[in-house]
């Protein structure tokens, strides 16, 4: 019995109404609004007109960049969010060994996340300039590199340089989530293996693995949408120059609603991005819920 | 028995190769550790071709040349290099140019006798290799075949000591290409360039004796101005030796190689990645302090600014920066007491009561998590011109307030059902009323959470970027993460001022964070994961 008396029936509705409304308003208004535009006719001053069925949609599905767009976000979401996940579950592996310094060791790498995207883009936009960047100059200073490298000489070069920098802003959480997840396992588990003999990796994936895949789906399924969402890097780096090709979905979506002043294409993008959205939080909400009723 | 003869086996061969790297890094420093090349006479002349008279007497001019800066017994090199042009009557014309080098060989053994910094350094790397032998020695007199958890606190204490001084050593020699780059480049170069620095007179001597065995009197400062220095491999072999050397300290000390060899992989990791994770900070913490035509300037070779350049900070304060933060604490502030205020009780009551529907509500909790403003960015302008928010702060409170509620409510609510109802639950039988019951028996219970929670929805807020670029169009009203992007237009971005305003946003950030690192983690388990 883990709750308190409730006098009347409706009394739980009143605590949660000042929560439902703020959401209600700001969350649900929006995505409201979103979906009316997105079928109606907006003139480049942004006068809403009558509606228009999927006129919005084939006009941005049918602009010639859609499909770079699609397959940089597609790039975008894997590599950031595959990478990592691996890597932030290694650094987390080993920062849970008993060595001197590790504390600091875990505030230095989580640390981070705390920090602001956009200035951290910014960072490492400039660290990356080949005429006065910060790289170059390390490594001519070491003696690395004898004559200074243009890094971003593509725009190939720079788009894989906007998913390092997502890689290297998003294991903080990763390192930060599979940490805390490790860290609740019973050390007894691994005694026991160790009295039968296991090797380390029948440990990894027999008793480290399965215990903290919990804490790894919660991270994976929140990166996905942290990453799909993730404006700062690509806008600060490249702008989706040229010509979009360096472009996701929203950073291509910001540019044609406020740029290009093409309202309505953008708020097509809008859903299309809402619904891939919404595939993924359901199959989340569904891990939860299930989790919910073990619980 | 035999465990003990064992404990003897690994310590005499630990000391064996200490041994083995201590007499590597002797031999080494025979070695040539730094070169110096000076550039001691060029000769050109235009209208030559090779072969041809002029090259031939040019030749011999550099060849003489050559002969009487070999007569010290250096080593002198001519590089010969040859320049063709066409010019605009289309003949073809040819310069040569001979330039005669001087090279010389220092090794470390030759850097112990001279008087400069480097030499220093040397010393220090030599006195600290050879403390740690004595030290391991003394570790070790008497207790050779002894277990390690058998060992007296003394002989483990000078074991240590003894890795100490190979860990110091090891810092030495980074620390010796650096100060040797250093006194070259830099010292001699402001007494080349003419500025006026204490002991030049005594500096300049002593790389005279130690470069030309003191012959080149009066030309030194010409000397020098072609000198050119490079630390040779052999310096990274004596560092290969010198880890080695601690290797077999830290197996004396500790007992086991294999498990000092993981040990040091594992620090090794850690070290790496803490350096890579740094980088961005150190970047930004620099450039933040440096003048502006140091920070586009493409040769600039240092580590750290030449001159700090503090007064960056009064300038951005100049153009604002100040008001941007003031409107960052403002939003932040407000956006977490909204959130707070509409997330507690809804966190209370998901924790303490009973109630339809309180699946649906988690399950929309969970989904508006999912959301991140940026999707709906066209939506949310919208919705803001009508309710006449726009470019406002108050605008930004709530829309931040409402995207955090998902995560505020899932923390509070963990928080909340870790700790007992029993003391609510007597107190409501006692009279109390709901209300009281959370304000005066649960809030304080929970303070941590709510701090935890607090925290984190402020730093969420702080951070926030894309939704106030849109929203935000006075310049007075944007907050931090948006005015720092004033610092950068499409031709000019003042990097100095760009990074010592996000210093100064990232700063108070950071702080917070560390104060609640460890219950975040507490909370997300909890409250989060486990649901």
């Amino acid at each position: 019995m883990n709750s308190i008396l409730v006098r009347h029936k409706w009394e739980p509705y009143v605590w949660l109404l000042p929560s439902i409304l703020l959401m209600t308003i700001f969350v649900v208004f929006p995505i409201g609004i979103v979906f009316k535009l997105a079928f109606s006719e907006i003139s480049k001053a942004g006068i809403v007109g009558g509606f228009v069925g999927l006129q919005n949609f084939k006009a941005a599905v049918s602009a010639p960049v859609f499909g770079t767009v699609m397959i940089n976000t597609l790039v975008w979401v894997v590599s950031v969010v595959g990478l990592s996940t691996l890597i932030g579950f290694v650094i987390a592996m080993v920062l849970n060994q008993e060595f001197f310094g590790r504390k600091l060791a875990r505030s230095i790498v989580v640390f981070p996340w705390a920090t602001s995207l956009v200035i951290q883009a910014s960072i490492w936009n400039y660290i990356i300039k080949f005429e006065y960047g910060n790289l170059n100059n390390v490594l001519l200073n070491m003696g690395i590199i004898k004559q200074a490298i243009n890094w971003r000489a593509t725009y190939q070069i720079e788009f894989m340089w906007e998913c390092g920098v997502g890689i290297f802003v998003t294991i903080p959480f990763v390192t930060f989530c599979v940490l805390s997840g490790l860290q609740s396992i019973d050390a007894a588990y691994y005694e026991a293996a160790t009295v039968d003999g296991a090797t380390f990796w029948q440990k990894l994936f027999h008793v480290t693995i399965p215990l903290v895949r919990p804490s790894l789906t919660v991270s994976t399924v929140l990166n996905v949408i942290y990453v799909f969402n993730s404006f700062p890097i690509i806008y600060t780096i490249t702008k989706g120059a040229p010509a979009n090709k360096t472009d996701t979905l929203i950073t291509y979506l910001y540019m044609l609603a406020f740029y290009d002043q093409q309202k309505g294409p953008a708020t097509a993008l809008s859903v299309i991005g809402f619904i891939i959205l919404c595939i993924v939080a359901g199959a989340y909400m569904m891990i939860s819920m299930r989790k919910e009723d073990e619980a | 028995m035999s465990a003990k003869s064992s404990a003897g086996r690994k310590n005499r061969a630990a000391l064996l190769i200490c041994a083995a790297a201590a007499l590597a890094i002797a031999v080494l420093m025979c070695l040539p550790l730094v070169r110096f090349t000076t550039s001691v006479y060029t000769k050109r002349s235009a209208n030559t071709f090779v072969g041809d008279e002029k090259y031939e007497a040019a030749l011999a001019e550099a060849q003489a040349a050559k002969a009487e800066f070999e007569a010290d017994g250096s080593e002198v090199t001519i590089e010969e290099s040859v320049t063709e042009r066409v010019n605009s009557k289309g003949e073809t014309t040819s310069m040569v140019a001979f330039e005669v080098r001087q090279t010389v060989k220092r090794s470390g053994w030759d850097f112990l006798a001279a008087g400069f910094a480097p030499a220093t350094v040397m010393r220090v790397l030599v006195l600290a290799v050879a403390l740690s032998l004595v030290l391991a020695l003394l570790g070790l007199r008497g207790t050779m075949d002894t277990l390690h958890r058998d060992l007296s606190g003394a002989a483990v204490n000078l074991r240590a000591a003894a890795c100490v001084c190979g860990a110091a050593a090891i810092l030495m020699a980074p620390v010796f290409s650096m100060v040797s780059t250093y006194t070259f480049s830099r010292q001699v170069g402001l007494i080349i360039g003419g500025n006026a620095v204490s002991g030049a007179d005594a500096l300049l001597e002593r790389m005279d004796a130690f470069l030309y065995g003191g012959t080149a009197g009066e030309r030194i400062t010409d000397l020098l101005g072609g000198l050119s220095e490079q630390v040779t491999p052999v310096l990274l072999l004596m560092l290969l030796a010198l880890c080695v050397l601690l290797g077999g300290l830290i197996v004396i000390w500790r007992g086991g190689l294999a498990k000092t060899l993981s040990r040091a992989g594992l620090y090794l990791f850690v070290i790496v990645v803490s350096v890579l994770i740094l980088y961005p900070f150190y970047v930004m913490l620099i450039t933040a302090f440096r003048s502006n035509a140091e920070t586009t300037d493409m040769y600039f070779l240092h580590m750290l600014p030449t001159r700090w350049i503090w007064s960056n900070l009064k300038d951005i304060v100049d153009r604002g920066v100040l008001r941007f933060l003031l409107n960052s604490i403002m939003l932040s502030t407000g956006a977490t007491v909204i959130a707070m205020l509409c997330g507690i009780p809804a966190a209370y009551a998901m924790a303490r009561m009973n109630f339809k529907g309180k699946k649906i509500f988690l399950g929309f909790v969970i989904m508006s998590q999912m959301f991140s403003p940026v999707v709906l960015l066209v939506g949310i302008s919208q919705l803001m011109n009508t309710l006449h928010l726009n470019d406002t702060i108050i605008g930004l409170m709530l829309i931040n307030a409402a995207f955090n509620q998902a995560f505020a409510i899932w923390l509070l609510r963990g928080t909340f059902v870790s700790i007992s109802p029993e003391m609510e639950q007597a107190a409501c039988i006692d009279g109390c009323s709901t209300v009281g019951a959370l304000v005066n028996i649960l809030l304080p219970m929970a303070a941590p959470g709510i701090v935890t929670t607090l925290i984190f929805v402020f730093i969420n807020s702080w951070n926030e970027y894309t939704i106030s670029t849109v929203l935000i169009s006075t310049p007075t009203n944007k907050p931090i993460t948006v005015g720092i992007t004033q610092f950068s237009s499409f031709n000019m971005i003042e990097w100095q001022y760009l990074f010592a305003a996000a210093l100064l946003a990232t700063i108070p950030v950071v702080i917070l964070f560390m104060c609640i690192e460890k219950h975040l983690a507490a909370g997300l388990t909890s409250g989060g994961v486990k649901g």
